[in-house]
C-alpha cells in the first residue's frame, strides 16, 4: 500500500517538474512550480524529514510562488510575457546532463547515514536543544547558519540597491489600494493572527520538535506581505532605522553569543553547555525576526511607482 | 482504523491528477490558478491523512502548506490587477494605465 502511494507521489512530481521546464508559457510553468513545491512538502513529511517539508512548503510553496507571480504580472504590464522562441542550447544541455550524471553517481555511491549519527546521539544532551535538527544548526554547525543568515541580508542589499536616487527614503514596492470592506481587505483581517500564531509556535517549537527560526520566519514573512498587500499596513520606508535594526539583530545577536563563546574559554561559536538552552532561545527570537523582516522586504522590493514622490 | 488512511491517502492523491490536468489545460490563467489551489488543498488533505501514521509533526506542515497557499492567491489577483498592486473589486482603479502612473510619479 505505502509502495503504491510512494510510487503515485513520484509520478505526480515528476509530471509537475516536467511540465514546469516543458510547457509552453511562462504563467503555466510559474503555476507547474509552485504545484511541484507543494508536492515536495509531501514527499518530505513521507520520507520523515518534517523540518525539510516545512521549509519546502513555507519557502519553496509558498513565497517563491509569490515571487514569481509579481514578476510575471510586470512581465504582463510592460508588454513582454510572450516567450522567445524556443532553442536547444548544445553547450548548455551536455553541461545540464553532465551535471545530472555526476549528482545521479554521487548519490548512488553515498553510503547511507544512520539518522541521528553515533556522533550527533552523544553530543545532543550537551547541546541545549532536543530537536537533533536545531542542536547542529544553532550549536554544532553554527558557523553555517550565521553566514545563511548574513546571506539574506546580502540578498536584500543586493536588491536595494536597484532603488533610484530618487526613490531612497520612500516606502517599499508598489502603492498598495484595495476596495475597503472588499473580499481582499477582509482576508487581510482573518490570515495575519492565525499566521502570527504559527509563525510564532513553528519557531517555538523547534527546539524539542521539528519547526524552528527560518520556518517560522518565513511564515511570518507571509503575514506581513498579506498585511501589506490587503491594504492593512504601510511598507515602512527603506530608510526606516527601527526596521534595519530588526534586520541586523538575528545576525548580530549570533555573532555576539559566538564570541561569548570564544571569551568564556569555548571555541568561537560553540555555546558552552550549561547556558546552551537559553542562549540557543535568545539568537532563535533574534533570527525569528529578522528572517521574517528580510524575506518580507525582499518580497516587497524597493521602492517603486506612485511610491516615488 | 489507522489501516485504512493509506487508503483513502491514495485516493486523495489521485485526485490531485485531475487537477494537474487542469493547470496544464487551462485554458485562462485562473483557471490554472484554482487548478495549483486545489492541489494544494489536496496536499493539506493528504497530509493530515498520513499524521497518524508518519507521526503528527505532519499537521505542522499541512498549517503551513494551508496559510502559504492563501498567499499565493492574493499574489495572484495583486499580479493580475492593472498596476500590480490592486483588486478587483475596485469600482475605479485610481491608475487604469500604468504608463500614466509612471508618468505622473515622474512627474
Amino acid at each position: 500500500m505505502t509502495l503504491a502511494f510512494n510510487a503515485a507521489l513520484c509520478a505526480l512530481i515528476l509530471a509537475a517538474a516536467l511540465a514546469t521546464i516543458l510547457g509552453r508559457g511562462i504563467f503555466r510553468s510559474i503555476m507547474f512550480f509552485i504545484v511541484y513545491g507543494l508536492l515536495m512538502a509531501v514527499a518530505w513529511v513521507r520520507l520523515d524529514v518534517v523540518d525539510v517539508a516545512l521549509a519546502e512548503a513555507a519557502i519553496g510553496a509558498g513565497l517563491t510562488g509569490v515571487l514569481f507571480l509579481a514578476a510575471f504580472g510586470r512581465l504582463v504590464r510592460e508588454g513582454a510575457e510572450a516567450e522567445p522562441p524556443r532553442r536547444i542550447n548544445p553547450p548548455a544541455a551536455v553541461a545540464c546532463v553532465g551535471l545530472t550524471a555526476a549528482l545521479t553517481w554521487a548519490w548512488f555511491s553515498l553510503p547511507i547515514p544512520e539518522r541521528p549519527g553515533p556522533q550527533l546521539a552523544e553530543a545532543l544532551p550537551r547541546a541545549g536543544v532536543e530537536n537533533p535538527v536545531t542542536a547542529v544548526l544553532l550549536n554544532f554547525r553554527a558557523w553555517d547558519t550565521l553566514l545563511e543568515s548574513i546571506v539574506l541580508l546580502a540578498a536584500l542589499i543586493g536588491l536595494w540597491m536597484l532603488t533610484r536616487e530618487d526613490d531612497w527614503r520612500n516606502r517599499l514596492g508598489l502603492p498598495q489600494h484595495v476596495r475597503p470592506g472588499g473580499v481582499m481587505s477582509g482576508f487581510g483581517r482573518v490570515l495575519p493572527p492565525v499566521g502570527l500564531l504559527v509563525g510564532v509556535y513553528l519557531a517555538y517549537v523547534g527546539a524539542d520538535r521539528p519547526g524552528g527560526a527560518f520556518q517560522g520566519g518565513t511564515v511570518l514573512a507571509a503575514v506581513g506581505l498579506v498585511a501589506a498587500m490587503t491594504g492593512l499596513v504601510r511598507p515602512p520606508r527603506i530608510s526606516a532605522p527601527g526596521w534595519r535594526a530588526v534586520l541586523v539583530a538575528g545576525p548580530l545577536v549570533f555573532l555576539v553569543a559566538g564570541l561569548a563563546g570564544a571569551l568564556l574559554g569555548t571555541n568561537f561559536l560553540t555555546l558552552p553547555a550549561p547556558v546552551a538552552g537559553g542562549a540557543i532561545f535568545v539568537i532563535e527570537v533574534a533570527l525569528l525576526l529578522s528572517v521574517a523582516v528580510t524575506l518580507t522586504f525582499l518580497v516587497l522590493g524597493p521602492p517603486e511607482g506612485e511610491n516615488r514622490r | 482504523m489507522t489501516l485504512w488512511l493509506p487508503f483513502v491517502a491514495l485516493g486523495v492523491l489521485a485526485t490531485l491528477a485531475g487537477a494537474l490536468l487542469r493547470v496544464w489545460r487551462g485554458p485562462e490563467r485562473a483557471d490554472r490558478m484554482m487548478g495549483a489551489q486545489l492541489v494544494g488543498t489536496g496536499g493539506v488533505a493528504v497530509l493530515v491523512l498520513l499524521a497518524p501514521v508518519q507521526g503528527w509533526a505532519a499537521l505542522d506542515v499541512a498549517l503551513t502548506l494551508a496559510l502559504l497557499a492563501a498567499l499565493a492567491a492574493v499574489g495572484f489577483v495583486k499580479a493580475s490587477s492593472p498596476d500590480g498592486a490592486g483588486d478587483p473589486e475596485e469600482d475605479e482603479p485610481p491608475t487604469t494605465d500604468p504608463r500614466s502612473a509612471s508618468e505622473k510619479a515622474d512627474g
